[in-house]
């Protein structure tokens, strides 16, 4: 089996302070699609800047489909999805915008098009290609930052809170659009156990730079010690289950 | 990116921290301008070791003061290499169709210690005075609101505002951006654009969520004016000082 | 250009804040004109002054140097009248926040940036003549409001600098340093009137309103 992403002991801080990541250690393989779950402030954000190499690891090895993460260095087979999608949306179109990465990768002009049509129609966003992105909703400018990034055709999604300030029915959309996605790798950061529940087939608990469960998402998160004691509730789709076995403890 | 500002009210303690804004500011405004006045060499000596004792009184770590010089002393580096080789008549010291100018030498050196005097002088103006208060202060000096509001709004936004703009370059890099340059320059238009549409759909929030809060209606209260003896000693201080190196100036 | 403090003349430094006090006062009058209660355009330009402080923190390597677009031209196309409080209140944070420019010197800078603004504004506002919408006069407008607005800052500056400060120069060499100054800034100039037009375009497209600064 490939391994999508490699960590071994991972370290980083900043300059004179306490460590924000201490030491973390695991692998991915390609195909699984991971939730990354674990209260504010956990590390999640600095750990995705670290696997895409804007900031430098104090210590310890990263390693992207067995090729070490260069910071400062282009790599297309990872794409990420920013909390704040304004901050990722620059063209002053969606069909420009969807074409500045792979403008960047050097694809030519008939392709960037074929490729820009066929996410845009995936996604569902072919009547927006020629608006202004900057005056989309937010559930729009969310699926546009996607198509962007998908477009790239990742080896590796990274999203980060990919369902904050969705509503409900973009939060459908998003997950019936990752849904038949069955050989992309995914790393999600999310909040909304819910989403990670639907979408994830594994899950990792980050807190206090450190992880503190990897397993199966319904058993991790079904389980109410573990959450609890990071400060987590047990999602309510599994909190009838975790219940009953309590009782029969 | 920005990390300039007031190292403020941490030096609350030293007496300059505590001295009435209200009072301080125009009394160091009248001690720079008296400073910038000077032309006769002899004075410069007097101008250095005030400047000197000021900053001490201010508190202030030396590095604060070598942290700030770098942007304007760029400025005073051109002027070195331009002045005592173009300015003036009198030959010092020739070298092919180098000339060394005694007048230029002059000007060059009136300039740098004036300016490093007033540099000492403003960093320990503005290191002991948070903005804030530093507007308050102003509005209450009579500076049309207009201007007061703009400089605390601005100042407001221009944290947030560059934490947008490094992370939409981080995620221009994410997709190929290949940093700052000629070449680039399309996409920096584009950055610079949105960080502007960003910026002004925000100013529409921002300013229905002001006028929902009663922006408008009647005027901010002023911070409390309560000098002491102190106080007035500084502001004496100061303007005796300037006072003297006018008169000194104009009259030896 | 901002000039530090120091190296001009009293005269001079007290001639600008004299100069920047009665522009102020006049985009005052101006703005209340136009608005009415002007405090409704403050966020926004306070928004806008902000931005424009970013984005000119950002460095653009031209070897062997590398520079930060000023701005001035940009400026006085969004923010019309209000652009000159906003070049007096960005120049005094920079000199606040970073000793940038100077305080005795704060009204000459506002003068050598806020001056070719209020130009650019002016020269903008011709784009009424040609359709207000159409992409090739906007940027071909903003381009000459933008390069103006770079080269008459240089002008002035460099002319500041060879007659109100305590030097020397025989009347050749005044006109080298001015002819050289001003030529000095003519890929700066050529880079901003670029960037400008570029930036001019985006906002067409995206946010029109904000080029409408002219338009109640």
């Amino acid at each position: 089996m490939t391994e999508a992403l490699n960590i071994q002991g991972l370290t980083f801080a900043y300059p004179e302070q306490a460590p924000i990541i201490t030491e973390i250690s695991f692998v991915i393989n390609a195909g699984e699609r991971v939730g990354l779950i674990g209260p504010n402030g956990a590390g999640k954000t600095t750990l995705f800047l670290l696997i895409t190499g804007i900031l430098q690891p104090t210590a310890g090895r990263l390693e992207i489909f067995s090729r070490p993460v260069k910071s400062g260095v282009f790599y297309p087979a990872v794409g990420m999805i920013f909390q704040h999608t304004a901050d990722q949306l620059i063209c002053p179109s969606v069909r420009e915008d969807i074409a500045f990465g792979l403008q960047n990768m050097g694809l030519g002009n008939v392709e960037i098009q074929q490729r820009i049509e066929e996410t845009a129609e995936l996604a569902g966003i072919t009547a927006l290609l020629n608006r202004p992105p900057h005056n989309l909703s937010g559930g729009e400018q969310r699926l546009v930052a996607l198509s962007g990034i998908l477009a790239m055709g990742p080896r590796l999604l990274i999203m980060d809170e990919p369902t904050s300030d969705l509503d409900i029915r973009f939060r459908r959309r998003l997950i019936k659009l990752l849904d038949p996605m069955n050989d992309q790798t995914m790393l999600i950061a999310s909040h909304d156990l819910e989403f990670v529940l639907e979408t994830c087939n594994r899950v990792l608990l980050l807190e206090g730079g450190e992880i503190q469960a990897d397993g199966d998402p319904a058993e991790v998160m079904g389980n109410g010690s573990i959450m609890e004691s990071h400060g987590l509730e047990v999602p309510h789709s599994l909190s009838a289950t975790w219940h009953r076995h309590r009782n029969e403890d | 990116m920005i990390n300039g500002a007031a190292v403020g009210s941490a030096e609350s303690g030293s007496l300059f921290g505590r001295w009435e804004t209200r009072l301080k500011l125009p009394g160091l405004i009248i001690l720079v301008f008296s400073f910038s006045l000077v032309q006769d060499l002899r004075l410069l000596p007097l101008l250095l070791l005030s400047s000197m004792i000021i900053y001490r009184l201010s508190a202030l770590p030396f590095t604060c003061l070598v942290s700030r010089v770098r942007l304007p002393g760029f400025f005073l580096l051109a002027m070195a290499v331009i002045l005592p080789f173009w300015s003036g008549q009198t030959i010092l010291w020739q070298f092919g169709p180098l000339a060394l100018r005694l007048e230029g030498c002059i000007s060059l050196l009136l300039i740098t210690v004036k300016f490093i005097a007033i540099f000492m002088v403003v960093v320990a103006l503005f290191a002991t005075t948070p903005l804030p208060l530093l507007t308050r202060t102003m509005r209450a000096l009579g500076i049309p609101w207009l201007l007061t509001d703009l400089l605390l709004f601005s100042y407001r936004y221009i944290f947030q505002l560059s934490s947008d703009l490094r992370r939409t370059h981080t995620a221009a890099h994410l997709r190929g951006f290949k940093g700052i340059s000629l070449i680039s320059l399309k996409t920096m238009a584009n950055v610079t654009g949105s960080l502007l549409v960003r910026s002004h759909q925000q100013a529409e929030r921002v300013f229905q969520a002001m006028t929902l809060r009663g922006y408008g209606n009647g005027d901010q209260a002023l911070p409390e004016f309560r000098p002491v003896v102190a106080d007035y000693l500084l502001l004496a201080a100061a303007v005796l000082l300037s006072a003297a190196i006018v008169l000194a100036q104009i009259f030896i | 250009m901002h000039i530090p403090d120091g190296i001009i003349s009293t005269t001079a430094a007290i001639g600008g804040y004299a100069a920047a006090g009665g522009m102020t006062w006049l985009s005052l009058y101006k703005i209340k004109q136009k608005y009415g209660n002007p405090r409704n355009g403050i966020p926004r330009a306070a928004l806008l002054t902000a931005a424009f402080f970013a984005a000119s923190l950002i460095h653009i390597p031209i070897p062997p140097v590398s520079v930060h677009l000023v701005f001035s031209g940009l400026l006085g196309v969004v923010l019309g009248w209000f652009a000159f409080p906003a070049v007096l209140v960005g120049l005094l944070l920079q000199a606040v926040m970073f000793q940038h420019g100077g305080l005795t010197t704060l009204g000459v800078n506002a003068c050598l940036m806020g001056l070719p603004a209020l130009m650019a504004h002016r020269l903008f506002c011709l784009r009424s003549l040609f359709g207000r919408r159409k992409p090739l006069p906007n940027a071909i407008l903003a381009f000459l409001a933008a390069f103006s607005a770079v080269a008459a800052g240089a002008i002035m500056a460099a002319l500041l600098l060879i007659y109100a400060t305590p030097a020397y120069f025989d009347a050749a060499a005044e006109k080298t340093a001015v002819l050289t100054l001003s030529f000095a800034h003519l890929p700066v100039a050529l880079l901003e009137g670029t960037f400008t037009a570029m930036v001019v375009l985006f906002l067409l497209r995206v946010q029109p309103t904000l080029l409408e600064a002219d338009q109640k």
